[in-house]
């Protein structure tokens, strides 16, 4: 073969290599970005869910604890305040309330034991369970998903793709059980 | 009870003595026919009884085996089973055993000992199952067809009633044999994915089922459990396959029956009550509405 046409591949192919390799890099990593934005998205579906059970569940308890109606009455306006598009971080504020309010519930069973014989309570109790596994799962996938992403931006020679698109590292789902002493209601 | 003990010992030790004396003989029978020369004649004189005392010995022992399964080992299931019933001519048929959608068809099919209750409220049925594959071997002097053993050991359908969506696979070394879209998945447990290979047409769905105490659960069970095992959770159903080349509820030769034979039959019954608790399955989740 002619040493021309040999020196002209050899270019082409050190050319394109660089090329191609950047473009199927920058495609996985987007796709990857696409995962971790799909499953937040399940920790908004799962959050909304868990929420309305537990606003089913506030509402069976004030039956019976009268006197701490209007805390749980607080919690019920409080959604109608949720914005639309909440970040990472009020998701997490979201999930703590939420948790401080089951908690809440739980004492309410405590002190009228009455409650766990009501079929609709019992019935509540065993929803809330399961989208509370529901929101853990979500949680898991988003974090799984987030530690391959991440894992990925900080890896040479992936780094360099990240870094000229601009993408850096992306947060945890995490519910810090420090954070939860901060959350106001209380029971 | 003690006295039907007794009697299949005695039983055995005919049968079994059977075997050895035509062990003895047939392969004596070999030895003179190669190694005495003109009297090697003497060794067919040997071989033929022996082999008529092989396979009457043989026929004994099973003939045994299947009045002990009828007559003690289903008292024994009923007594760890609700409304347990042990049918030891019959198994799981072929379709069920390819609704675990992880073990492949195969061209020798043979099933036993169907078991079916519930434990704790949670039904299943389960047997042995043997799985061949022909194999044709083109030689010289013609052609050789031969079955290979890919699967032997038991065979789980529980009631899985945690409703997802899509379907999921944890496999330690099968593959899904259905095409449904399956998308192999990375779990957070470092081990875990190192034991097994988790497919799923649903991401949300296989970490729903698949929580931290529910992997743990499954990596307990792989290791209490010699062999290749698959899990397979599909319309409501939790199937597991054991290949561990264990013939589960046969006697063993040369060991009398004892109170270690009907331990050993026990931990057998057991390991579906572990499987019912350990995974929860019993679990207020789990249950039909």
């Amino acid at each position: 073969m002619n040493t021309l046409v040999i020196v002209f591949i050899i270019i082409v192919v050190v050319i394109l290599f660089p090329i191609f390799w950047y473009i199927g890099t920058m495609n996985s990593l987007r796709q990857l970005e696409v995962k971790v934005e799909e499953a937040e998205s399940g920790i908004d579906v799962a959050l909304t869910k868990r929420f309305d059970v537990l606003t089913k569940l506030v509402n069976t308890v004030k039956g019976y604890a009268k006197h701490e109606a209007e805390t749980f009455e607080n919690v019920t306006k409080w959604r109608q305040g949720l914005p639309k598009k909440l970040s990472l971080q009020e998701k997490q504020e979201f999930m703590q309330k939420m948790d401080a309010v089951q908690s809440g519930i739980n004492v309410a069973v405590e002190a009228y034991p009455e409650l766990k014989a009501e079929k609709v309570f019992s019935n509540l109790q065993k929803s809330i369970a399961d989208v509370e596994e529901h929101l853990q799962a979500a949680r898991r996938l988003y974090n799984s998903n987030v530690s391959v992403i991440n894992t990925r931006i900080v890896t040479f020679p992936t780094s360099i793709v990240a870094g000229m698109i601009s993408m850096t590292k992306k947060e945890f789902f995490e519910a810090e059980s420090a954070k939860r002493e901060d959350v106001e209601i209380s029971f | 009870m003690e006295n039907k003990i007794l009697e299949f010992n005695l039983i055995k030790k005919k049968a079994e003595q059977k075997i050895k004396w035509g062990s003895a003989l047939a392969i004596l029978g070999v030895a003179v026919f190669f190694l005495a020369g003109e009297y090697g004649l003497f060794g067919v004189l040997l071989f033929l009884p022996g082999l008529f005392f092989l396979i009457t010995g043989n026929i004994a022992f099973k003939k045994l085996n299947n009045r002990f399964k009828h007559e003690v080992l289903t008292d024994l299931v009923a007594s760890y089973v609700d409304d347990g019933v042990f049918i030891p001519n019959q198994g799981l048929s072929q379709s069920q055993v390819y609704s675990t959608e992880f073990l492949k068809r195969a061209d020798r099919f043979h099933s036993e000992d169907f078991l079916k209750g519930s434990i704790e409220g949670v039904q299943f049925i389960s047997s042995d199952v043997k799985l061949e594959e022909e194999h044709v071997e083109h030689t010289k002097n013609g052609t050789r067809r031969y079955y290979v053993t890919y699967f032997l050991g038991r065979v789980f359908e529980f009631d899985f009633n945690k409703s997802f969506d899509g379907y999921l696979q944890v496999l330690e070394k099968y593959r899904p044999t259905v095409k449904r879209g399956y998308q192999k998945i990375k779990l957070e447990s470092v081990l875990f994915n190192k034991k097994f290979r988790t497919y799923t047409t649903n991401d949300h769905s296989a970490f729903y089922v698949l929580t931290p105490h529910f992997m743990e659960a499954l990596m307990t069970f792989e290791q209490e459990n010699q062999g290749n095992v698959g899990f397979s959770f599909i319309d409501n159903k939790l199937f597991i396959g054991l290949s561990n080349f264990k013939d589960t509820f046969k006697l063993q030769m040369f060991k009398p029956i004892s109170d270690a034979t009907f331990k050993r039959f026990e931990d057998e019954l057991l390991v579906i009550k572990e499987v019912i608790k350990e995974l929860k399955l019993n679990n207020n989740i789990f249950s039909k509405e």
